[in-house]
């Protein structure tokens, strides 16, 4: 029997990486006896071997747990959020999913910039704030300094901070007894025809697409004939569940509830995350407002190292996308690399972790080339085009305005570091935007930059500027007109697709160099001098030469010398013929991956 | 009918020279010391096995069935001359037995040092027929054979030279250029040595750090800096102008000689011609297979000794692989490659092998062609394995 919707408390909890948010969640796991002890492996809501590694949540894992409280049975659905800025689209999915949030802060380390972004985006979606200190039982907790700076922050009251310790386990009472009591609960209409919103998904290969959903008004019954509104395409309900943490069926989910359906739908495509579920002989006459989405802001080049592994690629590929609906890829040939895709992603992480996965999961050895984000074109004929890589900018004139993507970027940071990091934003065509004094030690400044500069290892910049205490939080606010221009790279005279890039004007030349530095290092000379130049357009902006071969010669080629010579030559001759031959000049795989790969 | 006549003798060959060995190299490893810069077969500090090993050499030789004439013979080493008098006897008779030379002009040479050379062992070198000494010169300076890790003393080359001048009718230089620490100048001062005692023929070699040696060894560890490209390649400018002013004919990239005064053995190896190779670390080229002894002495006399063979690598060449091999060492020559006599060798015809790089090559300036022959042109051979790999690069 699904529970009273007044029983039924929806929430997620929102935290900067390490802070303590999937041991806190275990914690109201084994509280509430939703697993033993012996179950619980060292995080049990990120199951994915990547995401374990790296300490951090890609993917939401909703779980549903009860708890008693002053003798009623409540049922409390834990939503989980991605903790990366890639991942923002996915923290408002779930926020659409809860009435409330956890906001959990290091009682040592403090706020941090996503910290601050999230807890934003949860006030703007009308979700109740439980502000949250973890850590409390650490020698170095400085509970009233983090207490200030949340004040100052995200307006917390001092009063209101629950604090916890999620690995010794204490105050973990406290905070169930806080989601009971301030998070309100679900206010649908159980008798109103069905609206359910889907805010996930994944594939399962005997069941088909299993759909995330939070109930809104109605009821969910097993058999029940089912609308995806946007699709207008019907389905007959086959499971109903929820995660107990595992998948556990159950007959009916009533408004308020969290769980997740089968319908034999055998495409994930098909499944649109925020579409809105509903009845279809009695459908509701509105969908849900549903989300915005997202669009992949970062591309860059995938190909594997060895060409006959294309194909395999392209089911890695396939295979993938089942699960991640906001990475795209299509097919493109490469000049230097062969056959390869075009790859779409939402930002840096979310490329990284691709790539890992492909890597892992398919056993291929992948070159990614360096990323560029989404350029937009207005041509003078008037056409718009969007720019996803060097080879898609018109050649010649043509092109009344070249717009890049612009960013609203936050930097939480030590006090001291804020004129280092002043230079580094204006070197990077920041313009500044505001500044708020956490405290005396902790200041956030905000910039807008373009996001091509962030993607090229501001990160670690940042890092490195505040000595690792830096941390970073953006959000794409628009595009903007700049000054840009695809980048040329001829090798004795040739233009070479694959190496063009796209970069502002003012650091064209600079790039132009560093490209042509690497080429000269990775390109043999030859038996003619060999001419290496950056170029806008017809105007050459760098040139680097290659001086030709001056001696080169066997001193010694007698009757024991020649078989050891003449497999030396064929060997020297054999790694030619495997170069692109670029003109009459050889260029080595190398050379290609030395410019194009990305540094990370 | 019969057009052979009675004034020509008969030739003992019946197959052409790149199947037919017309010529022959046996190898003597041994040596007083071990050169830096030395990667051959060689053993110094191991005279006890001298008398075996001219066993077992001889005993190799006996493989050939019967007495096998030759047009050129070639003692290399190590260091031939290192083996007393007695010895040196030993293997000149055995040779003289199993490849006889077969006329009056033929070629013998025999490799030698300025410390190991005296009138008696030159005594004997004549009496068996060596008409051609090869001097391991390598420099006239004192500093630079240091660095080359050289025995002898410039003082004992004029000795040297004046025994082999009085029984032997032609004479060797062997030089070394590139020396770490070598200027133009000192270079310039080698060569003028050279031509002072008017040899027949030179060769120069450019130093070349062979992978192991102690000298690539100190080149790894920064102990020595090895000379800059341009240093090396004004140096070998050099010699070309000086030795060809001289009148020295620049026959081979590393060899210039008088004229008439060409090694005719080595110029077999560069027209890719058949050889047959005795004793340790030998190669031979029989029949369109390439063999190779061991290289370790103890080893070569252990097997032949057990009645075992003492080749450890074999390789039978495809027909095109031949051909491309015969590019490769033709274009060596200044002679360089010609046409027909190509075809004739190999079977194929050297404009379907090498029409697509040849006209880019000639437009460099490092190839030239007359239509009949193709050839490097002075700058080619500087660059001589980049023409080479280029050309091989379009098989």
């Amino acid at each position: 029997m699904p529970p009273p919707t007044s029983n039924i408390r929806n929430f997620c909890i929102i935290a900067h990486i390490d802070h303590g948010k999937s041991t806190l969640a275990d914690q109201f796991l084994l509280k509430t006896g939703t697993i033993s002890e012996r179950d619980i492996k060292a995080q049990t809501l990120d199951s994915m071997d990547l995401e374990r590694e790296r300490g951090i949540t890609i993917r939401m894992h909703p779980v549903t747990i009860y708890h008693e409280h002053n003798g009623q049975q409540y049922e409390l659905n834990l939503i989980d959020t991605p903790g990366h800025v890639d991942f923002n689209y996915e923290v408002s999915r779930s926020l659409a999913a809860c009435e409330g949030a956890i906001l959990l802060v290091d009682a040592f380390q403090g706020v941090q910039a996503q910290t601050v972004a999230n807890a934003f985006l949860a006030m703007e979606a009308n979700l109740r704030l439980i502000p949250t200190l973890n850590k409390i039982d650490l020698p170095h907790a400085r509970p009233e300094y983090v207490i200030a700076e949340m004040e100052q922050a995200v307006f917390t009251e001092a009063a209101d901070v629950i604090k916890v310790s999620a690995k010794a386990g204490l105050g973990i009472e406290n905070a169930l007894t806080a989601v009971i009591e301030r998070v309100p609960a679900p206010n649908g209409d159980p008798t109103a025809p069905l609206k359910a919103l889907i805010y996930n998904s994944h594939f399962d290969t005997y069941k088909g697409v299993v759909v995330y959903c939070r109930m809104i008004d109605g009821e969910l019954k097993l058999g029940q004939k089912v609308k995806l509104m946007r699709t207008g395409r019907e389905y007959a309900v086959t499971e109903i569940g929820q995660f107990r943490p595992d998948m556990t069926k159950c007959e009916s989910l009533a408004a308020g509830q969290v769980g997740y359906f089968t319908a034999n739908i055998k495409n994930i495509q098909d499944v649109n995350i925020g579409d809105t579920v509903t009845d279809a002989l009695h459908p509701a006459t509105e969908p849900l407002p549903g989300y915005k989405e997202p669009k992949p802001m970062v591309y860059s080049g995938l190909y594997p190292v060895n060409n006959n592994e294309f194909e395999a690629l392209r089911e890695a590929l396939a295979k993938l996308k089942l699960n991640d609906s906001s990475f795209v890829y299509a097919p493109e040939v490469s000049d230097g690399l062969g056959f390869g895709f075009r790859c779409g992603f939402l930002g840096m992480l979310h490329r990284e972790i691709i790539q890992q996965r492909l890597e892992r999961d398919s056993e291929l050895d992948l070159v990614q080339t360096a990323p560029n984000v989404t350029y937009e074109i207005e041509k003078t004929n008037g056409e718009q085009i969007q720019v996803h890589g060097p080879q898609d900018v018109p050649d010649g004139g043509g092109i009344k305005e070249f717009r890049e993507p612009i960013v609203k970027i936050s930097f939480l940071i030590p006090a001291g570091n804020v004129g280092d990091l002043m230079t580094m934003c204006h070197e990077r065509r920041g313009t500044f935007v505001r500044t708020e004094y956490l405290s005396q030690q902790r200041v956030i400044l905000v910039f807008e930059m373009p996001l091509a500069e962030v993607i090229y290892d501001l990160y670690d910049k940042l890092k490195s500027v505040t000595h690792g205490y830096g941390t970073m939080d953006y959000e794409v606010i628009g595009y903007r007109p700049a000054e840009l221009v695809r980048l040329d790279i001829l090798v004795h005279h040739q233009r070479v697709d694959a190496l063009s890039v796209i970069v502002h004007r003012s650091t064209a030349e600079k790039r132009g160099r560093a490209v042509l530095k690497k080429l000269r290092e990775e390109i043999d000379r030859h038996l003619f001098e060999v001419a290496l130049q950056a170029a806008i357009g017809s105007r050459v902006v760098a040139r680097e030469t290659i001086a030709a071969m001056k001696k080169n010669v066997t001193a010694k080629c007698y009757g024991g010398d020649i078989s050891r010579k003449r497999k030396l030559w064929a060997k020297q001759a054999e790694g030619k013929k495997r170069m692109k031959a670029i003109g009459q000049v050889a260029v080595p795989q190398e050379a290609f991956l030395a410019v194009l790969e990305s540094g990370d | 009918m019969n057009r052979t006549t009675n004034t020509e003798p008969p030739s003992p060959f019946r197959e052409p020279p790149w199947r037919e060995p017309r010529t022959a190299y046996l190898h003597i490893p041994f040596c007083a010391h071990h050169c830096g810069y030395c990667d051959f077969a060689v053993s110094a500090g191991q005279d006890h096995l001298v008398e075996l090993y001219l066993e077992a050499l001889t005993l190799e030789l006996t493989t050939l069935g019967q007495p096998r004439p030759v047009e050129t013979r070639f003692i290399g080493g190590g260091t031939p001359t290192y083996l007393t008098p007695p010895q040196l006897e030993r293997l000149l008779q055995a040779i003289t037995h199993w490849l006889p030379l077969i006329e009056d002009t033929g070629e013998f040479s025999i490799e030698s040092t300025p410390e190991s050379l005296n009138p008696e062992k030159v005594a004997v070198l004549a009496q068996y027929g060596v008409n051609r000494v090869s001097l391991g010169v390598q420099s006239f300076q004192a500093r630079h054979l240091n660095t080359l890790d050289r025995q002898h003393d410039p003082s004992q080359i004029a000795p040297a030279v004046a025994a082999v001048r009085q029984q032997i009718p032609a004479f060797s230089f062997d030089l070394i250029f590139g020396t770490p620490g070598q200027t133009l100048w000192d270079w310039e001062a080698d060569l003028t040595a050279a031509l002072q005692y008017a040899p027949a023929h030179i060769s120069t070699y450019g130093l070349t750090y062979e992978k192991g040696t102690p000298l690539w060894k100190s080149r790894q560890r920064g102990q020595l800096v090895a000379l800059d490209e341009d240093a090396e390649l004004a140096m070998y400018e050099h010699t070309m102008n000086r030795l060809e002013a001289a009148g020295f004919e620049h026959y081979e990239i590393s060899n210039f000689a008088r004229p008439g005064q060409r090694s005719r053995h080595n110029e077999r190896y560069w027209a890719n011609e058949a050889y047959y190779g005795f004793g340790v670390g030998a190669a031979r080229y029989i029949d369109g297979c390439r063999e190779l002894n061991v290289r370790d002495t103890k080893l070569y006399i252990r097997r032949v000794l057990a009645g075992e063979s003492p080749t450890f690598q074999s390789e039978e060449l495809e027909p095109r692989d031949r051909a491309w091999e015969t590019i490769a060492t033709q274009l060596r020559r200044c002679d360089g490659i010609t046409r027909s006599r190509f075809f004739l060798q190999t079977g194929f015809s050297l404009d379907t092998l090498i029409a697509a790089p040849l006209p880019q090559l000639i437009a460099l300036g490092l190839l030239t062609d007359d239509g009949s022959t193709v050839r490097l042109s002075r700058r080619g051979r500087c660059v001589a394995d980049g023409v080479i790999e280029e050309l091989l690069s379009h098989q």
